[in-house]
């Protein structure tokens, strides 16, 4: 056996050795293919990015809030004063803060494009019912993370519109006085409303976002996409013809309804 | 009939996945180039964002004042997303129907969001083909953009703010010295809740616009009886009684009506 | 991968005790290395012997083996032939019936237990967080009377603009504003109107229509915090900028959202000086000043009504 060839082939085992340790005893490997090389309809394209940009826009705000909160201080006396802190004193404070508040809009405005991508190609139909349900839970989520994180400059609009946020919610009928005490913390916002505002928008609603985005994702892995509905290569496409592929007994063409076009 | 449907929606997956199995690209790096490329747009959407809101005033400032509970002139203002809410409550000027703006809209909206797959229970996913799909999404679309921007631009008539704004009107309306203490006792006195002068105040209540009032020649003497008992003159007129202000100080609200003739 | 293991024979050591005592050596050279050098000594001693002890006892076990080399595991086949991806197709989630006569058959008790062990840990954590996190709601919080000043600065018929702390514990954060007007006399008892400034649609600051004296004000520092007070003329009631709620001189709604009137604290005079307690929740008022008739509710939360058939939305209130 030729050394050096053997030789080669003995460094790439090396190179391998920590992903096959890993692969034999997480099978993460084999996922993380699936992942990367599962196929996607091939006339998938820009429509398609909508969802990946807002988990885009979602980790950058996990990234500036963790640093955000290594400074801001969850205190009515000091609160305001840690964000000018962060602002006019730390080093690129300022820009962290920026991403984290426009970041904010972004990937808000990012859920409503992508719903309404998902809505217009009817890719909430068959089977992806649950996932849309899925996605609509998340838009909540998102909402009530832009709601809570806006207390938290503790300046005067954060002030009055969480006022108001709150007693929208005690306009609730039955449990609305006492969703409204709970978020306050009380009868009247204190000390330990922002606090409790703190810990919603940076572990309760951030751990359920996630959750939710891990389900939404697995499931968008398992069923796959849509194709664009105008495509005329749209995988799934009704045919007139015999079944493209000979053999296989579900696509044998059963006596289908009216809605039929012409490919 | 209903487990024809679905069995034709199985068939119809069944082949999808058979088409994307044969026709299908590969994820990486296909499909994931532009959603790389989309990102990196995203990013830097954000970082310009963050760099337009420390560099110019275009985004608002980057710290309203310190928070101050006991307030008595400051306009509280939602996050943008949140602007059609606040619009909302704004329509619903009625004490009844308060309950519809804060919870019930919204939590309607979300059922429906969440029925959809439910609602729309059809194969067909081509657009010319849902029209009630296209008019709902148009509508909730239109009605929230419109929603938005009413909301952005609402007005309210805060007295500081309103009192700058007096040099203004002097200017064009061309008042006379003697309209300028009625017309600060105008800008503080809660008048443009209702009214509107000049396009400042708000409109939500539908009190007639007053920049233009002293045209109407009604005379000093009428706008004072008018202002101390307004259902007096004009029958059913909502609008509450300044008579509380005393006779000096409705004087001098009446010479800055009568003097207001609309802008020249 | 099948994991490969020793060749055939196991080879582990047989059984011994002579570790024990080494270990009880090293101890007592620790220990002796702080406490004293003679028991240092002696653990050396224990040490030494019993180690030597283990080691002949080890390799007389082996002294006739040859300890073999395992073969390294895993190969570069192993990643690339990894498990295949599952189909996303194939999904079935249900729970096996066993077969019958299977050595472990569906046993309910089990099942039953599992699940009810699993609920009492998850009451046993959940209990006091939830307590935690929901008893806020359900606590009386208390309300001490808040001092004002004297009442001869509040002059008869004017109102008032009075900022205080609502709970001097908590700091500015309970900053409130009220407007205070003094009635005069009725029964030679002082009696004043002390309106809150949150407007009762949603809690937005409620402004007095009308200007406010800005050059009157009066700083004053009573045993409750600072407290001032801007004289103002509300000749046209108070409108909320925030939805266009408007209110008359005695907290009526006059136009706009407002489910209510104005709310009101209670006030009291201690040594002629101003107090205020609690707040309460007003329908509406018949009359004016001294004289009103006031349609008194508990307190209630901006936008809740506290008459009419859409008081039925809110029969329950937390504790205020």
């Amino acid at each position: 056996m030729p050394s050096k060839r053997n030789r080669k082939e003995q460094m790439l085992a090396a190179a391998q050795y920590p992903l096959d340790w890993l692969e034999e005893r997480s099978g993460l490997i084999g996922g993380l293919r699936y992942f990367l090389f599962r196929k996607v309809p091939g006339d998938s394209g820009w429509w398609h990015t909508l969802g990946s940009a807002t988990l885009t826009a979602f980790l950058v705000q996990l990234g500036t809030g963790v640093i955000l909160a290594m400074y801001y201080k969850p205190d009515p006396n000091s609160a305001y004063e840690s964000v000018q802190h962060i602002n006019n004193d730390v080093t690129l404070g300022w820009l962290v803060r920026g991403m984290h508040r426009w970041g904010a809009s972004v990937f808000i405005i990012l859920i409503f494009f992508h719903m309404a991508r998902v809505f217009l190609f009817g890719a909430y139909k068959y089977p992806r019912e649950l996932n849309w349900i899925v996605g609509v839970l998340l838009l909540p989520l998102a909402l009530l993370e832009g709601f809570s994180g806006y207390l938290l400059p503790y300046d005067q609009t954060a002030y009055w519109a969480t006022v108001v946020g709150i007693n929208i919610n005690g306009t609730a009928p039955f449990l609305g006085p006492f969703l409204a005490s709970f978020l306050r913390s009380g009868s009247e916002i204190g000390a330990d409303t922002l606090s409790r505002f703190y810990s919603l928008h940076m572990l309760l609603l951030p751990g359920a976002i996630l959750g939710l985005i891990g389900l939404h994702l697995y499931l968008v892995v398992r069923l796959g996409v849509s194709s664009p509905p105008w495509s005329s290569e749209a995988a799934g496409r009704d045919r007139e013809q015999a079944p493209a592929v000979p053999g296989s007994g579900l696509v044998n063409p059963a006596p289908r309804g009216v809605t039929k076009r012409p490919d | 009939m209903p487990s024809r449907r679905l069995e034709e929606r199985r068939i119809a997956f069944q082949r999808y996945k058979e088409d994307v199995k044969r026709d299908g690209k590969p994820f990486y790096p296909y499909a994931m180039f532009h959603d790389t490329v989309m990102s990196l747009v995203v990013v830097c959407v954000i970082v310009g964002l963050a760099f337009v809101w420390h560099y110019t005033s275009l985004l608002g400032p980057s710290l309203a004042a310190k928070a101050d509970p006991g307030t008595t002139s400051f306009v509280p203002r939602p996050d943008w997303y949140f602007y059609f809410l606040f619009y909302l409550l704004r329509i619903f000027k009625w004490p009844n129907s308060v309950i519809l703006g804060t919870v019930g809209i919204p939590t309607i909206l979300l059922i429906l969001l969440l029925a959809i797959p439910f609602i729309d229970m059809r194969r067909e996913r081509r657009l010319l083909r849902r029209p009630i799909a296209i008019v709902a999404a148009v509508l909730v679309a239109l009605s929230m953009g419109v929603l938005t921007y009413k909301g952005a631009t609402a007005k309210e008539a805060l007295g500081a703010e309103l009192l700058a704004d007096v040099p203004n009107w002097v200017k064009a309306e061309k008042l006379p010295a003697q309209a300028v203490p009625g017309a600060k006792l105008f800008a503080t006195s809660g008048c443009l809740n209702c009214h509107t002068y000049l396009g400042a105040g708000g409109s939500q209540l539908g009190a007639p616009d007053l920049s233009a009032e002293g045209s109407k020649n009604k005379g000093i003497t009428f706008q004072i009886q008018h202002l101390k008992c307004p259902s007096c003159v004009n029958k059913g007129s909502p609008m509450p009684s300044f008579a509380a202000f005393g006779d000096a100080n409705l004087r001098k609200l009446a010479i800055f009506l009568e003097a207001s003739k609309g802008p020249k | 991968m099948e994991p490969q293991q020793g060749q055939g024979k196991p080879h582990l050591p047989p059984p011994s005790l002579w570790p024990i005592g080494f270990a009880i050596g090293i101890v007592c050279i620790l220990v002796g290395l702080i406490v004293s050098w003679p028991a240092a000594a002696v653990g050396a001693l224990v040490t030494v012997v019993f180690g030597f002890l283990w080691v002949r006892d080890v390799t007389g076990g082996y002294r006739h083996e040859d300890a073999g080399i395992e073969p390294a595991v895993g190969g570069p086949e192993s990643a690339t032939g990894g498990a295949p991806a599952i189909p996303a197709d194939r999904g079935e989630a249900a729970m096996p019936e066993p077969a019958p006569g299977e050595r472990f058959p569906r046993s309910v008790f089990l099942e039953g237990a599992t699940l009810g062990l699993g609920s009492v840990i998850a009451g046993i954590v959940t209990v006091p967080i939830l307590g935690f996190t929901i008893a806020p709601v359900f606590q009386h919080p208390h309300h001490d009377e808040i001092d004002l000043g004297p009442i001869t600065n509040f002059k008869e018929g004017q109102f008032v603009i009075t900022t205080f702390l609502r709970d001097p514990g908590e700091g500015e954060i309970s900053r409130r504003t009220a407007y205070v007007r003094n009635n005069g006399f009725i029964d030679a008892k002082p009696s004043f109107t002390v309106l809150s400034n949150r407007c009762a649609h949603l809690g937005c600051p409620v402004q007095p229509n009308g200007p406010m004296f800005d050059k009157q004000k009066i700083e004053e520092t009573t045993k409750t915090g600072d407290v001032s007070l801007i004289p103002t003329l509300p000749a046209g009631g108070f409108g909320c900028p925030c939805h266009g709620g408007q209110y008359d001189q005695e907290g009526n709604r006059t136009a706009g959202p407002p489910v209510r009137a104005l709310d009101r604290y209670e006030f009291y005079i201690r040594n002629g000086r101003l107090a205020v307690g609690r707040t309460y929740s007003v329908s509406h008022v018949d009359g004016a000043g001294a004289s009103a008739k006031i349609h008194k509710y508990k307190e209630t939360g901006p936008g809740e009504h506290v008459d009419g058939p859409e008081q039925w939305f809110y029969p329950l209130q937390p504790p205020t």
